[in-house]
């Protein structure tokens, strides 16, 4: 697969591109692949719990 | 149920599994901000690895995501080796172990198009940065448009970063000097 000719910009998602948080990007940027691992994996983790406190909470 | 990315990529390594991570969870290892509810990988299809896959993997009771319970369902390298592609519910979370990706092809396909990363004490192969966004364009799906979006502009911050990297040579010109 290599040698393939560069991407041709799609305009789909050029438009979704001018929404995207370029701080956040370079940030990962500078971090170690494991790092970046590590840190979505926890977050995701954090997310299950809230998700699953939600479900619990008396007020559903 | 969130993959657990370390355990994953530690078990199939440790295993001897030849794999490519691809997905979103390659994203992520490239710097993506997008969060994924599974680990995609393209396994090589040869017996022994099939084998060693299968093997892995069993303990950790594979299950068709989303199929009801109680299906006969047998997880073995026979299973592997009659179908190709397998999204699979597993004790450590979600996995789509693909045998084949629309964009990408075979293993050994997208194998020279991967690059070797030591990471959670193992050494795993990822699908890299223009070959994920090829991949994640040749599907054509509506929701991956963001990831794309974002995947792209790695690509274009990462390329801006290596232009403004100075030249390691000339620096140790200007140092003699």
């Amino acid at each position: 697969m290599k040698n393939l000719p560069p991407l041709v910009p799609d305009p789909v998602i050029e438009a979704y591109k001018k929404d995207v948080d370029r701080t956040l990007l370079r940030e990962n940027l500078k971090l170690p692949m494991e790092e970046r691992l590590t840190r979505m994996y926890k977050f995701m983790r954090e997310m299950d719990s809230f998700r699953g406190s939600a479900r619990r909470s008396p007020g559903r | 149920m969130t993959p657990d990315i370390p355990a994953i990529l530690k078990l199939l390594a440790s295993a001897g599994v030849e794999f490519v991570l691809v997905g979103g969870v390659a994203g992520i290892a490239h710097g993506s901000s997008l969060s994924t509810r599974d680990i995609d990988v393209v396994y090589r299809r040869t017996p022994d690895n099939i084998r060693r896959l299968a093997e892995a993997l069993k303990p950790y009771h594979p299950y068709l995501r989303g199929a009801p319970a109680g299906l006969p369902f047998q997880w073995d390298a026979t299973t592997v080796e009659r179908g190709l592609n397998f999204t699979l519910d597993t004790d450590l979370g979600p996995i789509d172990l693909l045998g084949e990706i629309l964009g990408g092809g075979l293993y050994e396909d997208i194998r020279p198009s991967s690059d070797l990363s030591q990471t959670f004490g193992v050494t795993c192969r990822v699908l890299d940065l223009p070959t994920l966004i090829r991949v994640k364009r040749a599907a054509g799906r509506p929701k991956d448009f963001e990831g794309i979006a974002i995947l792209e502009a790695l690509l274009e911050e990462r390329q801006a970063t290596e232009l403004k990297r100075p030249d390691p040579v000339r620096s140790d010109d200007d140092s003699t000097t």
